[in-house]
């Protein structure tokens, strides 16, 4: 037995005796999450974190039940996964929607089957709630951790998300927001789409690095981009520094002593147990906020948080050390697990 | 034909194996069916069957062009790219004149533009089919982006969403003129002289030629017919989420191709029936509606829908050999 699933098991084990029994008086709860992919890294723990949280949930209080669907980036195969799944019934549905203009007429449909509709990422107004990730905010802040790591005269380039997709371009904005405060001291020599590809994201690696022999850094709104372009960037003997977006594990683990300089604590895992633990509140009448924002501080090593701060990074702005942030991003129920809900 | 080329029932071998293909593909139908109701007793509602219908709607009127096309030896990669760009020329056009029937022509004429360069190269130039849609696919999806410019344009005219938003309870009326459609074309390509060229043309384009068939204008008009197909494709695809998608139809060009030889059509041309296109599509419909009903694991749906296209190829293949034996 690994140490996380062991400690996952004391955690339910621990809130099922707190709860003694209570468990039975609560209704079942089915969740179903809808997703745009299921392949990318940032997907994988974040569909894992889910399962592992609901099996968490369904230990701790029974009647916790759910699954997710992947639309694999089909608009179609999206929608006909929603109509379906509105057809069955569950209590809450997230929908990480590939568009929320063509789900808007679905939202009416669900609520009227007594469905509640957590849209993800980007905000709907029909919607029952929205989980957002403060986007721009972060992006932001990435541009930030830029402006205060990076000497003057660095060149930048930066991969972008989907053209047209709301979060891509939200954190897009973000992080040309933060690069604005040092204008003229950081110049943003390329940017290219990568749409969530990783293998997309390799190849504009290979030609900036080419292109750009004195490429300083490389900004990427998704962590999913920074895996090959690390490992292109180290076996051609360069020294780039990198400032992700997501939280993953493997990518923030190269924060002491590595290439990565800052990154923006989502992580899936995390997201996934929040998504649980927020229809768990749901179901049980707790009053929530109709824009939900997923709590996602900037991580850095605190040698390079300090050194930020004599730059005049701003001070306001939460900063998670590396191995705190570490930890929660893969032990999803240190915040969001059933002993949160007590 | 010859004689020695007829059964005692006087059917030709092509014949008997796309019947063998339509009867095992109609017990895959009967056996998905029961399984999936078996797991979850929601598949025979009424609700879902409206769902699963409406939800292959445009697959099956884009499969129903593209069967036209491999029957000609061609594929299309274009369709789902094209659905995004004439959706986004009709939904521009609506806006701007606010009159649908113009929105309509406007479609229509936009991805008849895109099945027609498709044609012209193919057909008039001899290119390769494969090619030349390959970089239509990547044409129609950079101008879909462009008009759209990346964003999804909202539509509430009424007229312009009514086939593909309007059902009648349960039932979407786009499910009637589907098959409207599905008997017009089965009438051009069973009952002209147009339907024998398409046949003739893949059968061997050299032969049909030599036989005073128009080969190249038939595979242009393919195209351009199926572009047509595309077009109404994308009007209702804006009914059915009230706007204009800019990443509309993707991936759709693999699931109709998938849909079209699991209905028997030849990759090769000269081989293949409306019919099994729709047991084709039907099929499809039913796993993928089946497989979201029963919750599975959407690593495992990849493995189910790669095992059952090899699985039906298998089959066809071995069925093949033997009728030529």
């Amino acid at each position: 037995m690994s140490v996380k699933t062991l400690a996952m098991k004391t955690v339910a084990a621990t809130a099922l005796l707190a709860t003694g029994a209570m468990a039975d008086a609560h209704d079942p709860l089915e969740i179903v999450f809808i997703n745009d992919g299921h392949v990318a890294p940032y997907h994988v723990a974040w569909l894992t974190g889910l399962e592992d949280a609901i099996a968490a949930y369904d230990e701790a209080f029974g009647g916790v039940s759910g699954h997710w669907l992947s639309a694999e980036g089909s608009l179609e195969r999206m929608i006909q996964q929603v109509e379906t799944t509105i057809n069955e019934g569950p209590d809450v549905m997230f929908v990480n929607a590939i568009n929320t203009e063509a789900f808007e007429p679905l939202i009416a449909q669900a609520q009227e089957a007594g469905i509640v509709w957590v849209a993800v990422h980007s905000p709907m107004e029909s919607a029952d709630y929205s989980f957002t990730l403060g986007d721009v905010t972060n992006g932001t802040n990435q541009g930030l951790a830029m402006c205060a790591l990076l000497p003057a005269g660095s060149t930048v380039g930066i991969m972008l998300g989907q053209a047209g997709n709301p979060s891509g371009e939200a954190r897009h904005e973000g992080i040309l927001n933060g690069l604005s405060t040092c204008e003229g001291d950081i110049e943003v020599v390329a940017e290219q789409p990568a749409d969530w590809d990783t293998v997309r994201a390799q190849s504009i690696a290979e030609n900036w690095l080419t292109q750009f022999p004195d490429l300083t850094a490389i900004s990427g709104v998704t962590d999913a981009y920074l895996y090959p372009s690390i490992a292109i960037a180290q076996s051609a003997g360069r020294d780039i520094a990198f400032f992700g977006y997501d939280g993953d594990v493997p990518i923030m683990s190269q924060m002491n002593g590595g290439p990565v300089m800052a990154d923006i604590l989502l992580s899936g895992t995390r997201e996934g147990w929040n998504f649980v633990q927020m229809a768990y509140r749901i179901h049980r009448g707790d009053e929530l906020e109709h824009l939900y924002d997923f709590f996602t501080p900037l991580v850095m090593t605190e040698e390079n948080h300090q050194r930020a701060l004599a730059n005049g990074f701003p001070a306001d702005v939460q900063v998670y050390y590396t191995d705190a942030a570490l930890e929660v991003a893969e032990f999803g129920y240190l915040e969001f697990g059933p002993d949160s809900v007590q | 034909m010859t004689a020695a080329t007829l059964n005692t029932e006087g059917q030709s071998p092509k014949k008997i194996q796309l019947n063998t293909r339509y009867m095992f593909l109609i017990g895959l139908i009967v056996v998905a069916s029961v399984g999936f109701s078996i797991a979850n007793p929601n598949f025979f509602s009424i609700a879902n069957i409206g769902i699963l219908l409406r939800s292959i709607s445009v697959l099956f009127l884009l499969s129903m062009g593209m069967t036209f096309i491999m029957l000609t030896g061609g594929i299309d990669l274009s369709v789902g790219s094209n659905v995004a760009f004439a959706g986004g020329v009709g939904v521009v056009v609506l806006t701007s004149t606010g009159i649908p029937v113009l929105g309509f022509a406007a479609a229509l004429i936009a991805a008849m533009a895109i099945g027609f360069i498709n044609g012209f190269f193919i057909g008039k130039l001899k290119l390769s089919a494969f090619m030349v849609t390959l970089a239509t696919m990547a044409l129609a999806r950079g101008l879909a982006l462009v008009i759209y410019d990346a964003d999804s344009i909202n539509v509430t005219n009424t007229t312009f969403l009514w086939l593909g938003g309007t059902s009648i309870g349960n039932f979407p009326i786009v499910i009637p003129f589907v098959a409207l459609v599905f008997a017009a074309l089965c009438v051009v390509l069973y009952k002209t002289a147009y339907g024998r060229d398409v046949y003739a043309v893949g059968s061997n384009i050299n032969t049909a030629f030599l036989m005073g068939r128009q080969a190249d204008r038939t595979v242009v008009s393919v195209y351009v017919l199926t572009g047509l197909l595309v077009g109404i494709a994308a009007i209702i695809t804006v009914g059915r989420v009230s706007s204009g998608q800019p990443w509309a139809g993707l991936y759709l060009e693999f699931d109709a191709i998938t849909a079209v030889i699991l209905g028997g059509t030849s990759l090769f041309g000269g081989r293949g029936k409306l019919f099994g296109t729709i047991l084709g599509v039907l099929l499809y419909g039913i796993i993928i509606n089946g497989l979201i009903l029963t919750g599975t694991n959407p690593y495992l749906q990849s493995l189910i829908k790669g095992l059952i296209l090899l699985g039906v190829v298998l089959i066809d293949t071995i069925s093949q050999r033997r009728s030529a034996q």
